[in-house]
């Protein structure tokens, strides 16, 4: 059969977010695709040039709507950095819980587009049910169930008490319950397994030439996590487990992302155990002194890395953001050569998207 | 047999969720619970404001807009469309005067509430 | 002629198929709803779309060619009807005859083939490659299908779908001689409806809408009507041959019994629908001829030894 050119994109009930691939097929077999991105660029970078830093902290929040609250973690450690201030430790701590708590509900939501790709519309409503147990917890934290606005530039802007320590016990004890469910029934279900094992493998040479991060190369057997290798507080007093697997496929990235859920949910309660007492922020100074700073922390799709140089003044002079789907996105045309075209669901969606992280 | 009873999780879900009631929320039919921090209106205590204008300072979204004429004439201008309910002016504000409430905004249907005037001492 | 006109037209008819269909199609969306702890649509939902449906734009791309995309279902839709025709429903068949077995099976094959035309016809790249699985795919599930479905013939001693449906007052309903036959009938059932897990020719992901991607308007209204219309004819046939149904004394109990029958194969359908993820079509492939055909010829095989 000849060549023909399927457009994916940039509306596509696949994507979530606009992305434009052109994929040659011929038969049932991709032959090679590439990829266009752009579609969702704001400027971010030179808008964050003309705000002070008080009010970059929003713009920040906004880059992605998965992880927003680690973006907003690494902008105020790049600035503490800078001014040289520590924040208090029962702020690391609450700053810790509501990035496992995104890990978990960025998890989720992508296990339930996986099992939508592959016909599973059942899992995907009962995992997108558990990920609305994680937002609520942190709706009755923070007020907000995406864009939370916890953290202030010296700490955080909210408190826990008694009873929030009672509610969120409570809703991770249901949640645990569940996420063991999940891995059963991937496991298990025989026509998911074979849609999943041995689809687009990647060798850990190709990894890390590309510069992959994130649970993709933890996937092929890279063992390396910001939180473990390069730790910030308070990962760096709580023991926890990386997760990795050495198949490379896309059953492999399903098994350490759901992997990872369970271990984000034991994060969470030993950070509720070791909670320390304290006040939770401090005041800082409006002008930040000159000094550029590089800062790296684990975003749920991998390594998240902040550049920041500061002029004197109240307003950054550049601000620099590498997020960890750009370099996931550039292994895609790799993947799609060699592929059924009824696979390119799966292997789009193990990439775990999120383009507005991407294009800024 | 483990694998069979692994095998079941899902069964054992279908039967779980047709037997307990839907979670989904027929809004505006059903009640919706918002927690108290949730960001919401934007709420003045007049008394309190002394139209400094630290909470238009520190707002991304220059939602906010102080027209001063002198120190006892001014007149606080409060955008909804642009706001981002961020809380960034509750918390710039050094007299708890400016706060976000409960309430969900909603739609509005004449182009004059897009400006909703917080406090006018202007004579 | 007035009562052939009305058994064409009424019952068991034209409308009584399409209000079955509307039915039908309310119950398969419920449930799924329920099974996925949402509320789901009200039950005169599938009669809004399609009203809603049929009041819209009709385009079709320009190389297309709009006389016969306009055909097609209109096709389809006849060839479910009459099929439907031939089906004893509550053991009401005007038109039953020997033979009529095998003309149901060729007629409920129409719609399948017209989709693959649908998508060839309608030039799109989406609909193409739809066209084309939807093709791979009959191969697959059609061939045990019939295999498995001469099983109850042989049992009955015709072909024809009224005798078959009376044979079992005496021999007991078929299922139990052959509940192996019955699943099997099952899987072809809904790899004819085109549903998850034998959704490919549809599925979303890979190809957006299959052949029906640059369908609107009065022309996919007829084509959902055939797919709903098609899946009530399925049940009726399937509950006919497996289940047998007896003309009891009271006949509101009669009727009841026949609904409940054709309730239990359409919650059948519904939770295969809820708990499978969708195949691949190699695996389909694999599947069909690794898999189901000796099934079905073992089926056959014990069947005809226990007719000898």
């Amino acid at each position: 059969m000849d060549k023909i050119s399927i457009p994916i994109g940039p509306q596509h009930p696949l994507l979530k977010e606009p992305l434009s691939m052109k994929i040659d097929i011929s038969g049932e077999k991709v032959l090679g695709g590439s990829l266009r991105l752009g579609y969702v660029h704001r400027g971010i970078e030179r808008l964050a040039q003309q705000r002070t830093y008080v009010q970059d902290l929003y713009l920040i929040e906004r880059i992605c709507g998965i992880c927003s609250h680690i973006h907003t973690t690494t902008f105020c450690r790049a600035v503490e950095a800078l001014l040289g201030i520590e924040i208090p430790p029962r702020a690391q701590y609450i700053r810790g819980l509501m990035c496992e708590l995104e890990r978990i509900h960025s998890h989720l939501l992508w296990l339930g587009i996986i099992a939508k790709h592959i016909g599973l519309d059942t899992i995907f409503m009962h995992t997108w049910h558990d990920r609305e147990m994680s937002l609520d917890i942190m709706e009755e934290i923070s007020g907000g169930r995406v864009l939370h606005a916890v953290n202030q530039i010296g700490g955080v802007r909210i408190d826990l008490d008694q009873e929030h320590y009672e509610m969120i016990r409570r809703i991770l004890k249901k949640l645990h319950s569940q996420v063991e469910g999940l891995l059963d029934v991937f496991e298990t279900e025989p026509a998911a397994m074979a849609r999943t094992k041995g689809v687009a493998p990647l060798s850990t040479e190709l990894i890390k030439s590309y510069g992959v991060v994130g649970p993709i190369a933890r996937a092929s057997g890279v063992n390396f996590d910001i939180r473990r290798d390069d730790p910030y507080p308070p990962y760096d007093q709580i023991d926890f487990k990386v997760i990795t697997h050495s198949g490379g496929d896309a059953w492999a990235r399903t098994f350490v992302r759901v992997e990872e859920t369970r271990e984000s949910v034991n994060l969470c309660e030993s950070i509720l155990d070791n909670m320390p007492d304290g006040e939770v922020s401090v005041r800082v100074p409006r002008r930040v002194p000159e000094g550029e700073v590089i800062v790296r922390s684990e975003a749920p799709r991998g390594e998240l890395f902040y550049y920041l140089r500061s002029d004197g003044s109240d307003k950054p002079a550049r601000l620099k953001v590498r997020t960890p789907t750009l370099s996931a996105l550039s292994l895609l045309p790799i993947q799609l050569s060699a592929i059924n075209v009824a696979d390119i669901p799966v292997v789009l969606a193990g990439v775990d998207l999120c383009v507005a992280c991407a294009d800024r | 047999m483990d694998r069979i009873k692994k095998r079941l999780t899902i069964l054992n879900a279908v039967i779980e969720a047709i037997t307990n009631p839907p979670e989904t929320v027929d809004y505006p039919f059903g009640e919706l619970k918002l927690p108290d921090v949730f960001r919401g209106a934007i709420v003045i205590n007049p008394e309190k404001c002394s139209g400094c204008g630290l909470c238009v300072r520190d707002c991304p979204a220059d939602a906010l807009v102080l027209n001063k004429e002198s120190r006892e004439e001014y007149t606080l201008l409060h955008y909804p469309a642009r706001c981002a309910y961020c809380g960034q002016c509750e918390d710039s504000c050094r007299r708890g005067a400016i706060s976000l409430s409960n309430n969900l905004v909603s739609a509005i249907n004449k182009k004059g509430d897009l400006v909703v005037v917080l406090k006018d001492c202007q004579t | 002629m007035i009562r052939s006109l009305f058994y064409l037209f009424v019952f068991p008819g034209f409308i009584f198929q399409i209000i079955c269909g509307l039915t039908f199609e309310w119950i398969d969306r419920k449930l799924l709803a329920r099974f996925q702890r949402r509320v789901g649509p009200p039950w005169y939902q599938p009669l809004a779309d399609l009203i809603k449906l049929f009041s819209k734009e009709d385009l079709l791309p320009e190389r297309a060619n709009d006389a016969v995309a306009a055909l097609l279902p209109l096709i389809s839709l006849s060839a479910v009807l009459t099929a439907g025709l031939y089906i004893p429903v509550a053991g009401f068949s005007p038109y039953s005859f020997e033979g009529d077995l095998i003309v149901v099976i060729f007629l409920m094959s129409v719609p399948t083939l017209a989709y693959y035309l649908a998508g060839i016809v309608s030039v799109g790249i989406y609909s193409i490659l739809g066209g084309g699985r939807s093709l791979l795919q009959f191969f697959s599930y059609e061939v045990p299908l019939l295999i498995t479905l001469s099983g109850p013939a042989i049992l009955g001693g015709s072909w024809s779908v009224a005798e078959i449906m009376h044979a079992q007052v005496e021999l007991g309903p078929f299922i139990i001689y052959q509940p192996l036959g019955f699943i099997l009938a099952v899987v072809g059932l809904i790899g004819k409806l085109k549903r998850d897990p034998l959704d490919i020719p549809k599925a979303t992901s890979e190809v957006v809408g299959g052949s029906l991607t640059e369908f609107s308007g009065v022309k996919l209204g007829i084509w959902h009507l055939v797919m709903n219309v098609q899946a009530v004819v399925g049940i009726f046939l399937l509950v006919d041959l497996y289940f047998g149904w007896t003309k009891l004394a009271n006949p509101l109990t009669s009727v009841s019994i026949f609904i409940i029958e054709s309730l239990i194969i359409a919650f059948t359908l519904s939770v295969t629908s809820a708990i499978f993820a969708r195949l691949r079509i190699d695996q389909l492939a694999g599947l069909g001829w690794k898999v189901l055909v000796p099934l079905a010829l073992l089926q056959l095989g014990f069947v005809i030894l226990m007719g000898v």
